[in-house]
C-alpha cells in the first residue's frame, strides 16, 4: 500500500461536463515507486481522470496533491514542471519533427519553467534526450520523422519524451492499445525499465494480461466511480468486476493465465 | 556536410555574389530594385517565423512593417531623433505592437487569426487615410500620421550628402547587411529552442502543453521575434524612399509577399528568400502585364497551395531524399 505521504493523492475528485459527470467523488492514493493499473469499461472516466490530473481539463471538484503540494488548479505546463508526465491514447507527437527533436522538447521545456529561453538547446539537454531515447530502445530511429514512424515506435517515443521531462509520476493511457503480442512484450519491458529508474506509474489499459502483470495494485472504474481497488490477484474473484467489466469468459481466461503465472490468490 | 555547414556555405556564396552586384550592374535601376528586394526579403524571412514555423496565419506583418516605418518617421519628424537611433527604436516599437497582436490572437485558430490581423491592418489604414485634421502647420497642414500623403522630411542616414551621386549604392549595402542579420537571426530562431517550441505548438498544441510549453508565453515570443527586423525594415524603407505613406498597407503588396513565402516554401529556412528572389524577377519581367498582376499572384498561390504545399524548398528536399536513397 501507499507510503506515509503518498506521491499522488486524489481526494473526492470530480469532473462534470454540464449535467454529465465523467468522474465522480473519486479518492485514491499512489505511493512512490508503485504501479497502479486502472481498468474499466469504455466511458468509465479513465482518460478523463488523466485529463484532470495532468491539468488539460481541470477538476470541477476535489483536490489533487503531488507529494503534498496542491496541483489541482495548475496549468498543464506547470503540472509537467511539477513532475507529472503523460502519454496519450492516440499517438500524439510532433509529426514534422524527428524522433530526437520530439524528445528534446520534453528534455528542454519539461523540466522547469524557463523565464527566458536560451539561444541554443545545449549539450546537456541533448545528452538527456538521447538517454531517454536509449531507455526505450529507440536510438536507431532517432533521426526519422515522427509522422512516419510505425505505431509501436510512436508509443515508445511518447514514453521517451515523457521520461525526458524527468517525471516523478508517469501517466500512461493505453500504452499497448492496438499492438501485437510481441510488441506488447517490448512495451512491457520498457515499463519495467522506467519503474526501475524510480518513476511511479499509473497506467490505463484494456489488455488485462498487461495490466495484471505490471501493476502492484489495480483500480477498476465504472460510471466515473471506483468499483474495485486492490491486488491484481483479487480482481478475477470480485463479482462486481466480473459482471460489469470482464465478463465470465474473460475472467476465467485471466484466472488461468494468472494461475499459470502463479500470481492469483485463492479465496 | 551537416545542414548547418551547408547553410553557412550557401549564405556566404549569396553574400559574395550580392557584394559585387553594384560593380557589375552599376545602373541605378538595378541597384535600387535589388535594395527593395532586400527589404521585402527581410519581411518574408521574419513573416515565415510566424506563418511557416509557428503555423499561425497572421496577416499583420505589413502592419508591423508600417509601424516600424511610421515610428521611425514620426520620431524623426516630431522629435528630431537621428535615424540611426530612430530605426532600431522603430524595431522595438514593432516588437511591442507585435506582442499586443499576438495577445489578441491567443484564443483564435486558423482563418480567424487571418481575419483579425487583416482587420487590424485595415483599421490602421483607414484611420490614417481618413484623418484630415491639422496636427501641425510647420510646413503646411499635416495630420498626426501624415494622412494620405504620408510623412516626409524626417531625416536621413547621411549617405545622400556623403555620396551625392552614388548614395543608392550605400543604401544597397545597408539593406544587404540588414538582410544578412535578419536571416542569421531567423536561422538561429528556427534551429534553437524557440523554433522547437514554435514547431511543437504548430504540430500539436495539446501535446506541447503537456510537455511543459506554455502557449501564452511562446505565442508572444513568436510575434515579438518576427516583429523586430520587420519593424527595422519598415524604418529603412521610410528612410530609403524619404517618405512613409499608407501605400504600405496595400492588399496587392500583401499578396505579393505571401506569394513569395508560399512559392518558396512555408516553414523552411531558404524557401522565403528563394521565393522573394523569384517573384521579384518575375514581377520585373512581366511589367507590361501589370493590370493582371493580382490575378496572376492569386493563381500562383492557388497552384502552389494545391500542387506543392511545401513550395520550392519541398522540391529540393525531395531531390536530396532521392539522392540519399540511391547513394551511387
Amino acid at each position: 500500500m501507499a507510503a506515509a505521504v503518498p506521491l499522488l493523492s486524489c481526494r473526492n475528485v470530480g469532473k462534470s461536463f454540464g449535467a454529465l459527470t465523467a468522474v465522480n467523488n473519486l479518492s485514491f492514493d499512489v505511493g512512490a515507486g508503485e504501479i497502479l493499473g486502472i481498468g474499466g469499461p469504455n466511458g468509465a472516466g479513465k482518460t478523463t481522470l488523466f485529463e484532470v490530473i495532468s491539468g488539460l481539463n481541470p477538476a470541477t471538484a476535489g483536490e489533487i496533491r503531488l507529494a503534498g503540494e496542491d496541483i489541482t488548479r495548475l496549468a498543464p505546463e506547470a503540472i509537467c514542471h511539477a513532475g507529472i508526465a503523460r502519454t496519450f491514447q492516440l499517438n500524439a507527437g510532433f509529426d514534422s519533427l524527428t524522433a530526437r527533436e520530439n524528445v528534446q522538447v520534453g528534455a528542454y521545456f519539461g523540466r522547469e519553467n524557463r523565464a527566458m529561453p536560451t539561444f541554443r538547446i545545449g549539450a546537456a539537454t541533448k545528452k538527456l534526450a538521447d538517454e531517454a531515447l536509449a531507455l526505450v530502445g529507440l536510438e536507431a530511429s532517432a533521426d526519422r520523422i515522427t509522422g512516419k514512424l510505425p505505431v509501436l515506435e510512436r508509443k515508445l517515443l511518447m514514453m521517451a519524451s515523457a521520461m525526458a521531462t524527468r517525471p516523478k509520476l508517469l501517466l500512461m493511457d493505453e500504452p499497448v492499445g492496438g499492438l501485437t503480442a510481441k510488441e506488447i512484450d517490448r512495451v512491457m519491458q520498457a515499463v519495467r525499465t522506467i519503474k526501475a529508474a524510480g518513476v511511479t506509474i499509473i497506467l490505463i489499459e484494456h489488455v488485462m494480461r498487461f495490466l495484471v502483470q505490471l501493476s502492484d495494485r489495480v483500480m477498476i472504474m465504472h460510471h466515473g466511480e471506483k468499483l474495485f481497488e486492490g491486488a491484481p490477484g483479487n480482481l478475477v474473484n470480485d463479482r462486481a468486476v466480473v459482471e460489469v467489466y470482464l465478463g465470465k469468459g474473460a475472467s476465467e481466461r485471466l484466472k488461468s493465465f494468472m494461475q499459470a503465472a502463479g500470481a492469483v490468490s485463492h479465496g | 556536410m551537416t545542414p548547418i555547414r551547408r547553410d553557412i556555405l550557401i549564405g556566404l556564396i549569396c553574400i559574395a555574389v550580392a557584394l559585387i552586384v553594384p560593380f557589375v550592374f552599376g545602373g541605378r535601376y538595378v541597384v535600387t530594385q535589388a535594395t527593395v528586394f532586400f527589404v521585402w526579403a527581410i519581411v518574408v524571412v521574419q513573416w515565415n517565423l510566424v506563418l511557416g514555423v509557428g503555423g499561425i496565419f497572421s496577416l499583420a506583418q505589413m502592419a508591423l512593417f508600417a509601424i516600424g516605418g511610421y515610428a521611425t518617421a514620426m520620431l524623426g519628424f516630431y522629435l528630431k531623433v537621428p535615424m540611426l537611433v530612430a530605426i532600431p527604436l522603430g524595431g522595438l516599437i514593432a516588437v511591442v505592437a507585435g506582442m499586443i497582436i499576438g495577445l489578441a490572437c491567443l484564443r483564435l485558430r486558423g482563418p480567424y487569426v487571418a481575419l483579425l490581423t487583416l482587420a487590424i491592418a485595415q483599421v490602421m489604414y483607414v484611420l490614417i487615410v481618413n484623418d484630415t485634421g491639422c496636427f501641425t502647420n510647420v510646413s503646411g497642414c499635416m495630420p498626426l500620421f501624415g494622412g494620405v500623403r504620408g510623412i516626409g522630411q524626417f531625416g536621413d542616414l547621411g549617405f545622400r550628402s556623403l555620396f551625392p551621386s552614388k548614395w543608392y549604392i550605400a543604401h544597397y549595402y545597408v539593406a544587404l547587411g540588414l538582410l544578412a542579420l535578419a536571416f542569421v537571426f531567423s536561422v538561429a530562431v528556427i534551429r534553437g529552442p524557440l523554433g522547437l517550441a514554435f514547431k511543437a505548438l504548430r504540430d500539436s498544441p495539446g501535446y506541447a502543453l503537456s510537455r511543459g510549453i506554455s502557449r501564452f508565453k511562446y505565442q508572444l515570443w513568436i510575434f515579438a521575434v518576427s516583429a523586430f527586423f520587420t519593424g527595422i525594415a519598415g524604418g529603412f524603407y521610410a528612410v530609403h524612399f524619404r517618405v512613409i505613406g499608407p501605400t504600405v498597407f496595400s492588399f496587392s503588396l500583401l499578396l505579393f509577399l505571401i506569394a513569395m513565402i508560399v512559392v518558396g516554401g512555408m516553414g523552411s529556412i531558404w524557401g522565403p528568400l528563394l521565393g522573394a528572389a523569384l517573384l521579384m524577377l518575375a514581377d520585373e519581367g512581366m511589367k507590361e502585364f501589370s493590370d493582371y498582376r493580382n490575378i496572376g499572384l492569386g493563381l500562383l498561390i492557388t497552384l502552389f497551395v494545391i500542387a506543392w504545399p511545401r513550395g520550392l524548398a519541398g522540391w529540393f528536399d525531395r531531390l536530396r531524399a532521392l539522392r540519399t536513397s540511391n547513394p551511387d
